[in-house]
This record gives C-alpha cells, structure tokens and sequence, in this order.
C-alpha cells in the first residue's frame, strides 16, 4: 500500500494534486503508537477516589434491602451508595429514542426496586484505591427476592410470534409490570398489496435465518473521569463515547445540572462500533463525584462490560419470498422477532436496529409489494445496544438466504438469480421507502465473481465432493445504508462544523463528529487542505470537547462521509471564498482570476502575483484588519459554520407510514470458500473476497482497513463470539476466554476489490463506509457452508457456526452422505 | 487501615524506581498510575487481550497477571521505552505506513509483542508472526494490515 504524508511537488502553474483520494498517513497515530493517546482512563486528575459497582446475580429478583453501612466503614471507602438514596439525587435514565409507540423502561442507573438483568447496577462505592473499591462491594449487603427469570422470546411471550404472531401471550413474567406484557415495539406496514401477490405467484420460499447474541467488544470497555466543582456547580467528564454532546445533554438532565455547566470530553476512544452509543452506567461516576467532592476515576471490568455492556443480534426471521418461474422477486413478507434482552431504547439503543432490519429486507433487490412486521421483545438480559451493522446485517441475511433458498427451490443458479433481481437504476425508491441514490450493484457481483473464478472454483469443488471433501462457495450482495438518521432520539441527521484560518495561515475545524479508530482527524484534513490550499499537516481537526465544538452528534451509523465531510466541505468553501476574496482585492485581482493550493493564492496564468495564506489571514485579521481586506462582508474574518442535513431524509411518513431514515446506500458483493470437516464440524475459511463501493473515498487506505476490520468482525461474531445465557438468565461467558474474540490466527487471506459511484447527494460524492463486512459476512458463511453440505440436503439458517452446530446440523440431516475418510 | 506496603526497587524504560507497593499490586497499575506511563493500557485483567503487554527482563509478560512485586529488582520495558527521543522506531514507522492501527488501544501492547519477535527473530516468516502474536487481540483492523506492518519492519521496508 502506498502511502504519503507529503505534499508532491507540483508544477506552480497546475494545480496541485488534491490530496481527497490519496492514502494520506494518519494525523492520529504517532501519539497512539509512542504510548500518548489520551483514552480516558489515561486522563491524571488531582486527588482521584476509584469508582466500583455492584452488580445483581440475579437476572430478575425484587429488591428487598441493600445496606451499604459495613462498607461505608472501611478505611479506605469515601462513599458507598445504594439505587434507593441515589434516587433522591438524580432522575431515570431519559430515552435515547422514543418513536414507533415504543414501550420505555423507567428505570435508574442504580436499580431501586427490581433488577432486570443478572449484571444491573444495584450499588456503587469510591474508594481512595480501585482495590479498596472493589473490596468494599463485597461488604454491601443486599436481599434479593429472585422471580422467574425471563431467558427467550418463548418465556417472554410462552409462544413463539411465528407460530401466532398476535398472541394471545402468556409470558413465564412481565418484567415491567406497567407494560403488562414483554414486548417494547411492535411495527408493521406494507405496501404494493403483498398477500395478493403471493396468492397468485408461481413459487413461493421461505425461510428462518436467525442470529445468535454477540457484540461489538471494544478493547477499551467504558470508562469516565469526573470532576465536579460545587462552588461553580460544573461537572467535567471524560467519558469513552461515541456522542459527547448528546451525553452532555442526558448526563445533565439525570443530574439536574446546567446543560452549558457540564463538559464532555472524548480524546482517544479505544473502540466503539456502536457500543459507545448510550449514557448508562457513565453517570454513576459522575453522581458519586458530586457527592463525594472528589475526581472519580472509574473504567469498566471486562466481565462487568460482557454481562452489562450493550449485547446485539439475537433476532430469527421468517422470511417469504413470491417468485415468478424466471426467478424474478415479486413480493417479500418479512416476520423478524428480537430478543432485547432487558430494553432497546432507553438504557441503550438496540431497538431502531430491529426497525432498520425490516425496512431494508429487500436488500439490493428489485420488488414493489413488502411486508413488514417486526416485534422487540425484552428478556432478563443484558440491555440490547447498537452494534455495528445495526440491522443491515441483520436485513441481509433474511434476503441472502431467501436468494438461496429460491434459487435451489427454482433450479437456478444462486449468483444468477441476485444479477436477474438487482437493482440496475438510480436514484431507486425502495418498496419499504428509503431512496438508494446510486449504485454499481451489478457490476460489484461481477467483480466478485471474476475474482474468485467461479467455474475454476466449482470445478475444484466438484473433484473435492468426489474425494469425500466438503468444500463450500457463497456469493452475496449486500446493501450498506449509511449515515442513519432517527427522528425523536439522540441520532438525529444533521452534523457542524466550524472551519477557521488562524491568522498565522494554518487552519483550524470544529468538527461534532468523533473519533473512535475511523481516522477522522486525517480524512477531514485532507478534505479541508484541498478547499483552503493549505497541506493537511497544516490543518487542526478539534472534535470531542463539548466547551469547543458546536453541538453535533458524533460517530454513529457509519455517519462520517456523509454528514461530517459534508459539513466541514462546506464551511471549508465558505472560508475559501472570504479568503479568495481578501486576496483579490490585496492583488487587485478579480477572485475568479485567482488559483489557490501549497499554502500560496496566485493569479491564474502568472504565478509571480502571488500572496501566501499567512499572509492573507495576518491581513484578514490584524494587519490592516477586515474593515480593509474584507469590506461589506457581514462576517468577515476567515471563519465560517455549517450544519450540514439531507434531504433524502424524512421523517415524516407518507400515505404507506414510510419514513426515509438513510440518505446514502454503499454497496457490495462477498465471496468465499469453506471447507467443512463433517467429523469434527470445523469450518476452514480458504479465502473471502469482497467488492466494495462507498462512493467517493477520500483516504482509499483508510477505507481499506474499515473494510478488512468489518469483515473479521462479522467473520467473529457468526462462527465464535457469543454471549451465551442459560435457561435463568445467567451469562456464561463472563470472560473474553469465554466470548472468544477473533485473533491473528483466525483471519484468512481476505482480497478487496473497491470501486467508486459517486453518491449525488454529498458534495464530494462520499457515502458511508465501515459497516459492509458485518452486513455480508454472516449471510456469505451461511451460503458457503450450506453449499459444501448441499449432499446432507441441511438447511444452514443459524449462527454461530461453531463445531457443535456444525456437527448437529451432518448428524440431523435429512440424506446421508458419503463422509469423509 | 491501609495495606501493608513492600518497597521494591525496579528499573523502568532504563529509570530506577524504589516504589511502596502494596503486596497484590499489578505490575500494570504500578506502570500506568504510580509511574504514570500510560500507554500500556488494561483491556481485560484476565491476560487474554495483551493490551497491557510489556517485557520484564526481555521476557514478554502481560502485566495485568504479574504482580509489581515480582517486578523487583528487574528491568521493565514498556511502549514508551521503544519510542526514540526525536520521531519513531522503524517498527512503529512500520505501523504507521501500513495502517495497522485505527482505535489504537491495543497498539502497545502490539507494539512491544512485535518489537520483541523481531528482537529473537529478525526475519520471521507469517506463519511466526502470528504465532507470535496470537495473545494480542485487535478489534479494529482485522490484523492483516499488523502482520504487514511487522513484515515489513523486518524487511526494513517501511513504506514512505
């Protein structure tokens, strides 16, 4: 991979090469490589006490009594807090969504009366060493009055919806007693009369692609600093998250504190991938740091964060399909139940992903008349959070499985069935609503599809088969919507920016979005460098610091190349003219007539007339000032704000109760190659390719990692990664030994192909990147392992593929096949 | 009533240090908060992810499973201690030209796993590498762009 971190020279009288579309170095990573990030729980505070939580053991159990009195005597404990005295000091946690008449928890951070999942917080202490913390949590004493626990959708509702969708419920219990059954959101709409479609279509398939509960695991788990000043009544925080201002503004609201009296400040943020998209635990430290006068340091055990933290996934389909005799997709009827585990919506996100997956079910796929139901159901788990993905992966894997199914129902060939079906014009106004504004999605099937010679690959395959070898093909498209956009919750569709030359000529961004690993000091550098002339090292990205930066809404739905580019593009623009302006009128040049790049504005054509930006700005700002450089001007120095909407999205529904809530759609097409060893049920992954499309790429290495690193993701969460609870609700897998993330041993050779359609509605013609290989890679290992189990006639509809499912699968299956010696 | 403390004395990116540990202080907490040098990072405290990898007398040691105590007398190299004076090691050069980071929590721990692979084997092979680095878990990059990175280190063709 080439990279460059300089500017090339360039003949004076051509422009110079933009650096938008160079693999230019990270601003990020010489402070992350030498041992200087700035992740939260590296932040030196004066004086700190140490925040530790007690956690429930039970999944569901009455609170009869806690008496935090023993450990409020330890030496070394500052304060120790039960969910009830906490309550006299703050409210319930706010809804970080509330829409689709979705049923809201009302509940504290510290539980009060009842605990809802086995890991809820239900005490907290400061201690003035971590050590002393934890020790004290086992001197608190709390009475428990265990209940049923609640461990699946069956529980929950004592029937499965796919078998009376309606009820009538008859739930083991109701974990919230106001509610009166266990399901938070029910939502479903249809259109282009479905029913009668699939009454009279020639082929009708079905099938039950379901996932298991795993998630996004960032190394770094939560983590806060907290400071509060009682004689200013501030509060300042470093908290792990993905939405510094949206956190201000809830962590405000539960502790009662003026909004502009509360800072957030997120530095380096070890990871997020959806995981950082809620305020739950992050205000106990913040509580116990008003209390108790002191800084409080507080970062989450990994067995606290694997039995707490947001899980995701977890949700079965039933998906039908009507298909005319050549194939051609004529309606979808998509059934999708979630199991939310304690709450979707207020103690974090999960829920809208549900809603998401019945919506883009169709995928990148031609049809008119859709169906939707999808029903969120709570159990007694953990609650249920965004995870990258956020129900495309989900979506996906209904309609991916449903080609396949077809097209082995149908006797057509799987990758021929997807290119007869996909979408081939834009803008494409889907069924269910939202608008795919450009694509390449037949040509990115292609892509694939040459790249992994396929006839080489089923003839390798065939002589395999005859040797007593199971190999496996998948081929997949995938549709990646991208820069999400929520009416009524905290992920809203707009971002700032505030673009300024300072007067020494180097240039300055407030930018709301965040930094979480995606690079976005360097990639929004050098889109500012090619609109102001200036070298990207020459340009200061600011983010995660709600005292600097105007209220924006941070890192989320893969949300950086459409509105943060879009917005620091266009305030770039706005400080390019006044600057252009200024200098042409010290030139006494007309602004057209002037060129601008390495630092410099010359006139076009005689490159002696020149002035530098320093020189400019200096000008601009001081000397003579802008009564001089920039008369008339109504803002005139070289600073300037945008707030960057779409309006491909809306949120009011149509006649059918559609809302558009994603403006741009990247795309792409997976392959792979398995071989599965039916003795052992191991699946060995040969190789995976994919194709790619995101639009416009500012930095194509960048770009590169978001995609390998969404692969190996979706690659971890389908064959090892669970979160596994038993029929109590009682997690098993406390420890990353028990949840086994992906390591260097476990990725293949993995080829990306990338190609660009640029996106019609972003000025630069970017689209969201970072989600497509957690979107396709379920579905392609499904795919691959079916095939190479196609002579055992077992359907692979489940996730994980681990050995033992793999094995259950060869020892149910309907045929028997010739096994391998 | 405060724990009983231990003086020991340990030598940390070539600085001696007598320190006053209690007696179950890890090794990563003495680094990261009495030392303040926080580039060694605590992602799991059970020894899985490697994020707080660091050498003890050239021996690669997760220091959230190895006690501050047993650190005595012994020299502790952590991220900070790899890091020239002026710029970079050609190993995190390597990185940085190969885009083998992104949220860079796990990076020093990689960075000192690396380091010390390239130390006993100045050319090792994939298949070595990730082997070697198997006790290093990374959540962002997929790791084919680390092994990358350490191959090219080792064939001192860092990308320019």
């Amino acid at each position: 991979m080439n990279a460059h971190d300089s500017h090339s020279p360039a003949d004076s009288n051509t422009g110079p090469e933009p650096f938008v579309g160079q693999s230019v170095r990270r601003t990020e990573d010489l402070r992350l490589l030498t041992g200087q990030g700035m992740f939260t729980d590296d932040a030196v505070v004066v004086d700190p006490v140490y925040c530790a939580i007690l956690r429930s053991p039970h999944a569901h159990a009455r609170i009869v009594s806690v008496d935090t009195s023993r450990a409020q005597a330890m030496p070394e404990v500052v304060l120790a807090i039960s969910g009830a005295e906490a309550a006299e000091h703050w409210t319930q946690i706010p809804a970080g969504m509330d829409l689709m008449d979705m049923k809201l928890p009302k509940v504290y951070a510290i539980a009060t009366d009842k605990v809802h999942y086995e890991g809820e917080p239900v005490a907290a202490v400061v201690a003035e060493t971590r050590y002393a913390a934890e020790d004290a949590l086992a001197a608190i004493d709390v009475e428990y009055e265990p209940l049923p626990a609640v461990a699946s959708v069956e529980d929950a509702l004592g029937v499965h919806p796919f078998d009376a969708p309606d009820g009538p419920w008859s739930p083991k219990a109701v974990l919230y007693e106001e509610w009166g059954h266990n399901i938070q959101c029910d939502w479903a709409f249809e259109i282009g009369d479905p029913d009668a479609v699939f009454a009279s279509a020639p082929h009708v398939v079905s099938c039950r692609p379901a996932a298991h509960r795993y998630s996004g695991v960032p190394m770094e788990t939560r983590a806060v600093v907290a400071e509060y000043d009682a004689g200013r009544e501030t509060l300042k925080m470093r908290v792990s998250t993905q939405l510094p201002h949206q956190s201000r503004t809830l962590i405000a609201q539960i502790l009662g504190l003026s909004e502009p009296n509360v800072q957030v400040l997120a530095d380096d943020v070890g990871g997020g991938f959806g995981n950082k998209t809620q305020v739950d635990a992050e205000v106990i430290p913040a509580l116990m740091a008003k209390l108790s006068g002191r800084a409080v340091k507080w970062f989450e055990p990994r067995g606290d964060w694997l039995s707490s933290g947001p899980a995701s996934r977890d949700y079965a389909h039933h998906v039908e399909g009507a298909f005319d005799n050549d194939g051609t997709l004529l309606a979808i009827r998509e059934h999708l139940v979630g199991d939310e585990g304690c709450d979707g919506a207020t103690r974090s996100a999960g829920l809208g992903a549900l809603l998401v997956g019945g919506t883009y079910s169709a995928g990148p796929y031609h049809v008119r008349s859709y169906k939707a139901r999808v029903q969120a159901v709570v159990t007694n788990k953990a609650p249920y959070g965004a995870y990258r993905g956020y129900g495309k992966e989900t979506a996906n894997l209904a309609i991916e499985r449903l080609m396949d199914t077809a097209a082995a129902k149908l006797g057509i060939d799987p990758v021929a069935i997807r290119q007869h079906n996909l979408v081939r014009e834009f803008p494409y106004e889907m069924a269910a609503g939202p608008i795919i504004e450009s694509g390449s999605f037949s040509q990115l099937l292609d892509m694939v599809t040459e790249a992994m010679d396929l006839p080489a690959l089923r003839l390798r395959q065939e002589q395999a088969r005859a040797e007593g070898r199971h190999v496996g093909i998948g081929v997949i498209s995938f549709l990646e919507p991208s820069a999400g956009s929520i009416p009524m919750s905290v992920f809203n569709g707009y971002e700032t920016a505030s673009v300024r030359i300072m007067p020494d000529g180097k240039a300055m961004v407030l930018s709301g979005l965040q930094g979480i690993g995606q690079g976005v000091e360097t990639s929004l550098a050098q889109i500012t460098a090619d609109r102001l002339g200036l070298h990207p090292g020459d340009v200061r990205i600011v983010y995660g610091d709600t005292k600097a930066v105007p209220y924006g809404l941070g890192a989320y739905a893969s949300r950086g190349a459409t509105y943060g580019m879009s917005a620091v593009y266009e305030a770039a623009g706005e400080v390019r003219r006044k600057l252009l302006k200024a200098a042409a009128g010290m030139l006494e040049v007309d602004p057209e007539d002037l060129e601008l790049g390495r630092g410099e504005v010359w006139v076009a054509g005689v490159p002696t007339t020149r002035l530098s930006v320093q020189e400019v700005a200096r000008a601009v700002y001081l000397s003579p000032g802008p009564y001089a450089t920039l008369p008339g001007e109504e803002s005139p120095t070289l600073e300037a704000n945008h707030v960057w909407t779409n309006p491909n999205v809306s949120w009011v529904p149509d006649e059918h109760g559609r809302v558009r809530l994603y403006p741009t759609h990247g795309s792409g097409a997976q392959g792979v190659v398995v071989e599965v060893d039916v003795e052992t049920g191991e699946i060995q992954i040969e190789k995976m390719w994919i194709a790619h499309d995101c639009g416009k790429v500012v930095n194509p290495a960048i770009v590169h990692g978001q995609i390998i690193g969404s692969t190996v993701q979706g690659l971890g969460g389908t064959m090892f990664e669970q979160l596994s609870y038993d029929d109590q609700g009682k997690l098993l897998t406390k420890t990353l030994n028990d949840y086994q993330l992906p390591n260097i041993m476990s990725v293949p050779p993995i080829e990306v192909l990338h190609m660009e359609t640029p996106s019609p509605i972003t000025p630069l013609g970017t689209k969201g990147v970072g989600e497509g290989g957690c979107i396709g890679t379920p579905a392609v290992l499904l795919s691959a392992v079916e095939d190479a189990l196609r002579e055992f006639g077992v359907t692979v509809e489940r996730t994980p593929l681990d050995p033992m499912r793999v094995r259950a699968l060869v020892r149910n299956a309907p045929q028997t096949a010739p096994v391998a010696g | 009533m405060a724990e009983s403390k231990t003086t020991i004395t340990v030598s940390v990116n070539g600085t001696e240090h007598t320190c006053q540990v209690a007696p179950r202080t890890l090794l990563v907490d003495l680094i990261r908060d009495d030392l303040r040098l926080t580039g060694t990072h605590i992602g799991c405290e059970e020894g899985i992810c490697g994020a707080c990898t660091v050498t003890v007398d050239g021996e690669l040691v997760k220091s959230c499973l190895f006690l501050a105590v047993q650190a005595d007398g012994k020299d502790v190299t952590t991220v900070e201690g790899l890091t020239p004076k002026c710029g970079t090691s050609r190993l995190q050069e390597s990185f940085r030209g190969n885009f083998a980071l992104q949220c860079g929590f796990c990076t020093s721990g990689m960075v000192v796993a690396a380091d010390a692979l390239l130390r006993e084997n100045p050319d090792p092979s994939e298949q070595e590498i990730k082997e070697h680095l198997v006790g290093n878990l990374c959540r962002c990059t997929g790791y084919l762009s680390i092994i990358d990175a350490v191959r090219a280190a080792a064939n001192q063709e860092v990308t320019s």
